[in-house]
């Protein structure tokens, strides 16, 4: 596994949950309700991202310039340490701002942790099921556009991909896609009516076992769960780059 | 108005089958890699098949354009090629020794292929392009292998790419990926990896999934054997798809050259199950230095079949009888394709033609007329070339035609 992969992964899917989080959960928008901040990580030899809260509202943009919370980061194994909970994270810029990242922030990432590795218990909850699965769809999005640039064996898959969108999503439940351009991949959470390529799982209980390894996609595609679509070879090799999702996720 | 099928009985089969067998059908036959969109309008499983035509198991006929991918060639039951396959079953078939029906079979491909020298047998493309690769290797003594990007020259680890799940970075290190009819990339390949490349493998023109089908330019072919010849390395095609709809004595004598070795297989035995490569008489030594075999390599059941086949093949010049039914075919669907306004193109051999509507690049438009195509009894696939068959009769292909428009017309109604 490389780290630097694990880097980018663990800042523009991880971490990047964090918007659709909010998005998703009262309780996570609670706590960021009156805040006003933006915290960056900028990792050495890897991704730099900034998180902006504001108002109950949170969204990513990439470099860690426009940020009032900076933390730079040696290396790419010491950030994916930090996103492991093996090492703490120290900020050098808005260290008034502290109180947010050992408060709210902490909060936050703890309650992401709970949705993206959740219990057999908290899955019986139906709206619990519901944010965790549509979390899991946005991760392993943003996961496959990271892997299809970052990884050695990812962005072989990526040279094979012709350009155009390769729509991702679930009947009654999130879509996405992955806009591939000059073999480079760029995860958009959000519909197209413009697809080159559509993948559709029939439900949000089949996406849920795609998802965990429960259930095989190339079965579904065989028993009409999984719908596949126009420019076939790009979900060929998006479906590679997806095997690698499980080997750095796991 | 040809009637929509039902396919209830697949559908169930293939619940059935995906409880034991991983993917449920898995392969090119199966709904995932043969592109059945929408699954729901493609039969799963067959129950009989003769001639062109086989029947599912919900009972529905098909005009079948695929002929299992390749080896249907005669047409299924061939009364000639299934008689001698009979007659050699009585006698026997896997043996503890081989039938002298064997050097029967080598004999007629030594006649039959222009570059062949020798033959030796397997039973599927896959085992002789690995033993053509490995001869190749063993000869030259070296590792490198160009490969031309569309390829397909079977599941072995040495010809897939580095994504491919299971495959070892130190499996296709030594591959050399290069673009199909650029002839300046191969001449840059050959002088980077002065004396390293064993051999150069192709198909005799690109057939690749989900693209136009393309012929080489002219002189392409020349150009790569010349290098061949300038540095040593082998010049090994890759038939097993196109062989014998082409050229009785090679795709490679079509094109105007000839290989070093020569893969065989789909169309060889009208369905039995045998693949052989062959080669010039330099390489001889370097097969038979290899320590290959497999339990059912050299059952006799399958060589006389492939006897009966070639000759049947030969009496009836299949390859320009195939072409020609292709090329009748081809020129009915272009003409209901313009009549409803759809652009469609037919590239590659007519005998081996591939589909495109290229109304829509993302081939969804191209894919819904595949499927209403399917829906009404003319079995086409929407990613992959097709194959014609000596049993395709002038009716079979106006029946077509006339379904074809009919999924033209339902396209139109569907406001596509």
């Amino acid at each position: 596994m490389d780290q630097r992969t694990l880097a980018y992964i663990n800042l523009f899917a991880v971490l990047g949950a964090l918007p659709e989080l909010c998005r998703l959960s009262p309780e996570a928008q609670a706590y960021i309700r009156n805040q006003k901040v933006s915290v960056g990580f900028d990792v050495k030899g890897g991704p730099a991202g900034t998180l902006f809260f504001e108002n109950g509202v949170c969204r990513m943009e990439e470099g860690a310039d426009k940020c009032v919370v900076r933390i730079p980061v040696g290396s790419c194994e010491k950030f994916n340490r930090i996103i492991d909970g093996k090492a703490t994270p120290i900020p050098t810029r808005g260290l008034t701002k502290i109180g947010f990242l050992t408060g709210p922030f902490t909060k936050l990432t703890d309650l992401l942790t709970r949705y993206l590795r959740p219990s057999e218990e908290d899955l019986k909850d139906e709206r619990f099921f519901d944010v965790s699965t549509r979390l899991m769809f946005h991760l392993i999005l943003s996961a496959v556009a990271q892997i299809a640039n970052e990884d050695e064996v990812g962005r072989v898959s990526a040279s094979y991909i012709v350009d155009g969108k390769i729509k991702l999503s679930i009947a009654g439940g999130p879509a996405g896609y992955l806009d591939a351009k000059d073999h480079r991949l760029t995860a958009v959470h959000q519909d197209t009516d413009r697809p080159f390529s559509v993948m559709e799982f029939c439900d949000m209980r089949l996406a849920r076992q795609l998802f965990d390894g429960k259930v095989n996609a190339v079965t579904c595609v065989g028993t009409g769960q999984v719908r596949m679509g126009g420019m076939i070879s790009q979900l060929d090799n998006v479906n590679r780059i997806l095997d690698r999702v499980s080997l750095y996720l796991a | 108005m040809h009637p929509i099928f039902d396919h209830t009985k697949s559908r169930t089969q293939f619940d059935r089958a995906a409880r034991v067998i991983p993917s449920g059908v898995y392969g090119h036959l199966g709904p995932a890699e043969g592109c059945f969109i929408p699954v729901s309008a493609y039969p799963q499983f067959s129950e009989r098949a003769q001639g062109t035509y086989f029947w599912d198991i919900d009972g529905n006929r098909y005009i079948d354009y695929m002929c299992a991918y390749g080896p249907n060639i005669l047409g299924y039951n061939d009364p000639d090629v299934d008689e001698a396959a009979r007659r050699q079953r009585e006698k026997g078939d896997c043996v503890t020794a081989p039938s002298a029906v064997m050097i029967d079979f080598a004999e007629l491909l030594v006649d039959t292929v222009a570059c062949a020298d020798w033959a030796f047998f397997a039973k599927n493309g896959n085992d002789v392009t690995s033993i053509a690769v490995r001869a190749a290797r063993a000869y030259t003594h070296r590792k490198k292998l160009i490969f031309f990007k569309g390829y397909y020259h079977g599941i072995s680890p040495w010809c897939q790419k580095l994504d491919n799940a299971g495959v070892l970075p130190e499996e296709v290190q030594n591959n050399l990926y290069l673009d199909w009819n650029d002839e300046q990339q191969l001449e840059q390949a050959f002088a980077e990896n002065k004396g390293q490349i064993a051999a150069v493998i192709s198909q005799p023109y690109m057939h690749g999934n989900f693209v136009d089908n393309t012929f080489p330019k002219e002189g392409f072919w020349q150009k790569v054997r010349k290098l061949c010849d300038d540095n040593g390395t082998v010049l090994i095609v890759d038939d097993v798809r196109a062989g014998f709809r082409m050229d009785m004595k090679g795709s490679d004598h079509y094109f105007g050259f000839k290989a070093d070795l020569i893969c065989f297989c789909k169309a060889l035995a009208n369905g039995y199950n045998v693949s052989a490569l062959c080669g010039q008489d330099f390489l001889k030594n370097a097969v038979s230095g290899l320590s290959v075999t497999g339990s059912y390599w050299l059952s006799a059941v399958p060589f006389a079949a492939g006897i009966a086949c070639i000759e049947k093949m030969k009496k009836l010049n299949c390859p320009q009888l195939l072409i020609d039914k292709g090329q009748k075919l081809a020129d009915g669907l272009l003409e209901q394709a313009k009549k409803y306004g759809y652009d469609l193109h037919i590239t590659g051999m007519p005998s081996l033609f591939y589909l495109r509507l290229a109304d829509d690049p993302s081939l969804m438009l191209h894919q819904a007329w595949i499927a209403e195509c399917q829906k009404r009894g003319v079995f086409f696939t929407n990613h992959h070339n097709h194959f014609i068959n000596a049993a395709l009769s002038d009716a079979d292909i106006a029946e077509t035609v006339e379904i074809a428009g009919e999924a033209f017309a339902a396209l139109r109604e569907m406001g596509k």
